[in-house]
């Protein structure tokens, strides 16, 4: 394996995507604030169908190019084991890890919106708002285009580096590093399974938010009956995902607290709020309930937007919070 | 006060309890968010120095709650099946039988597991009833199989407790931990769909 080859073949590859992807990256934005003019301005609403759709259709096409380039990513980067020689495997990172992650978001925030029925000239401005932030935030400060995955970028580059250097107590430490990562964290079919789900359940239980405000602006009982829908939809995939999560975290955090992790914390947190929001439906029909009800409907989507922020920025197992820049990862791997 | 008010206030005491136990450890949770980013932005090397003692504190204060919550839990199966006096004798039972495990063996991990493992028992007799159809198990949901989705929703959550109190160091962990997934998803798509399925199935007839 030529490490010095996969390096260049990497700059260029990132540099592809940098040209396919600036663009949609300069169009997210844009496209955002004429979806937020055609959900707030009444006489432009008529097109607000139009403008989501455009919108959808705008990131499903960057997803795409996202997935050409993990295929690519998949078919150049390799761990191989300084002691045998051999290639132990490749590396298949997943669409929704790092600075992808707003982008899955909103591409599902999207779609729902368009597929959306139930109450849709109501719903479909809030929903529209809520993809622009996220597209927006997604184009603006993740920038998955851009500078793509770059705790991957940063891990591997410094393995690459570290193998290239001749050392081999470093091409052995950093070896272990890349290998432990490929098959806990990229190659583990939890993590193709886990983030995708919870996605879905934050798409679900963004549009569930915006009926449940309505509710509470309108005190129509129709709306409590959509935001329980849109909630219990996003319910089975929320518990899955995080049913999912349990053995591999006992595996892969052995010996951590991982349960205080703030992430981890947060999410545990967010299922109790929804439990308890879909449990204290049950008694709706009492007086005054629906006030509590429709209270926990709006924190429960509270807590679920500090949960995703907690990644960022309380440290701990589940966390980028720590996360050091890319070069001085590979500085550091390279000095071992 | 009449039995169906006093069983009615009892679910309803219960589901309070349940919310306010959620809520509980979710403000805990909240609060050890804020504090370890609060902490480990202000204090030098918080992460090897103060970390542990965090987790000790976090765990000391959360474990009273949780231990009331798989208590709680637990007094919601009986009431599926017995009515009040009976329901107050079993409920009582299983509270004794958990406190004499307790007490005996001076762990708390063997007393919590009797009395899941108890409510266990009674909730698979539950959804056993409810799938037979018989009258007897009461449900705050209509229709057999939504009944049948809340029951192994119930069976899933308490067979995961005990996977969390009592097996996580277990060989068993992994097969039981599966058998709470399946019980829980499929029991939350259950009672969460069933009635639309159910009148799908009853329109398509009609027409």
């Amino acid at each position: 394996m030529d490490f010095a080859a996969v390096q260049n073949d990497l700059v260029s590859l990132i540099g592809s995507l940098a040209f396919v992807g600036r663009p949609i990256q300069a169009l997210l934005p844009a496209l955002s604030l004429v979806l937020v003019a055609t959900a707030v301005l009444p006489h432009l609403r008529r097109g607000l169908p139009h403008v989501l759709m455009a919108m959808a259709l705008l990131l499903a096409v960057g997803e795409g190019a996202l997935a050409w380039f993990h295929v690519r990513l998949y078919q150049l980067c390799a761990v191989l084991s300084p002691e045998t020689g051999q290639i132990t495997g490749r590396i298949a990172v997943p669409l929704w890890v790092e600075s992808e992650k707003l982008y899955i978001w909103a591409l599902i925030v999207a779609v729902m919106g368009v597929l959306l029925r139930r109450h849709r000239e109501e719903l479909l401005p809030g929903v529209a708002i809520a993809v622009a932030v996220l597209a927006t935030a997604a184009a603006l400060w993740a920038r998955p285009f851009t500078e793509p995955l770059p705790q991957f970028f940063g891990q591997y580059s410094g393995y690459l580096q570290a193998m290239g250097s001749g050392i081999p107590q470093a091409a052995l430490g950093a070896y272990q590093g890349m290998e432990g990562s490929r098959q806990y964290f990229y190659n583990s079919w939890y993590m193709w399974v886990h983030p995708p789900l919870l996605f879905l359940s934050y798409g679900a239980f963004t549009v569930s938010f915006v009926a449940a405000i309505w509710m509470i602006r309108t005190r129509f009982s129709a709306f409590e009956e959509t935001a329980y829908r849109w909630a219990r939809f996003g319910y089975l995939p929320l518990t899955t995902g995080m049913l999912l999560g349990f053995p591999w975290a006992i595996l892969a955090w052995s010996g951590e607290s991982w349960w205080w992790s703030g992430k981890v914390n947060m999410s545990i947190m967010m299922w109790f709020l929804y439990t308890a929001y879909l449990h204290g439906r049950l008694y709706l029909r009492r007086r005054g309930m629906w006030r509590w009800v429709a209270a926990l409907a709006v924190l429960s989507f509270a807590v679920l937007v500090l949960t995703y922020v907690a990644t960022y920025v309380v440290p701990g197992a589940h966390s980028y919070a720590f996360a050091l820049p890319a070069e001085e990862v590979a500085a550091w791997t390279a000095s071992c | 006060m009449d039995r169906e008010l006093l069983k009615r206030n009892w679910d309803y005491g219960l589901t309070v309890a349940t919310v306010a136990l959620l809520g509980g450890i979710g403000v805990q949770s909240f609060v050890g968010t804020i504090y370890v980013w609060w902490a480990q932005r202000t204090t030098e090397n918080w992460e090897r120095l103060g970390y542990a003692g965090f987790v000790n504190t976090m765990n000391a204060i959360a474990a009273p709650q949780i231990v009331l919550l798989v208590v709680v839990m637990g007094l919601c199966v009986p009431k599926r099946l017995f009515s009040r006096r009976v329901l107050a004798a079993v409920s009582g039972a299983m509270l004794v039988v958990g406190l004499v495990a307790w007490l005996l063996t001076d762990s708390t991990v063997v007393g919590l597991t009797a009395y899941l493992s108890l409510a266990g028992l009674i909730q698979a007799a539950v959804v056993m009833l409810t799938v037979a159809g018989v009258r007897g198990p009461s449900y705050l949901t209509e229709g057999r199989l939504t009944k049948t989705g809340s029951g192994l929703l119930h069976l899933g959550f308490i067979v995961f407790a005990v996977v969390v109190v009592a097996l996580q160091r277990s060989t068993f962990m992994l097969p039981v931990f599966w058998a709470a997934t399946v019980l829980m998803v499929g029991g939350t798509a259950l009672s969460f769909y069933a009635d639309h399925f159910a009148t799908r199935r009853l329109r398509a007839r009609d027409v």
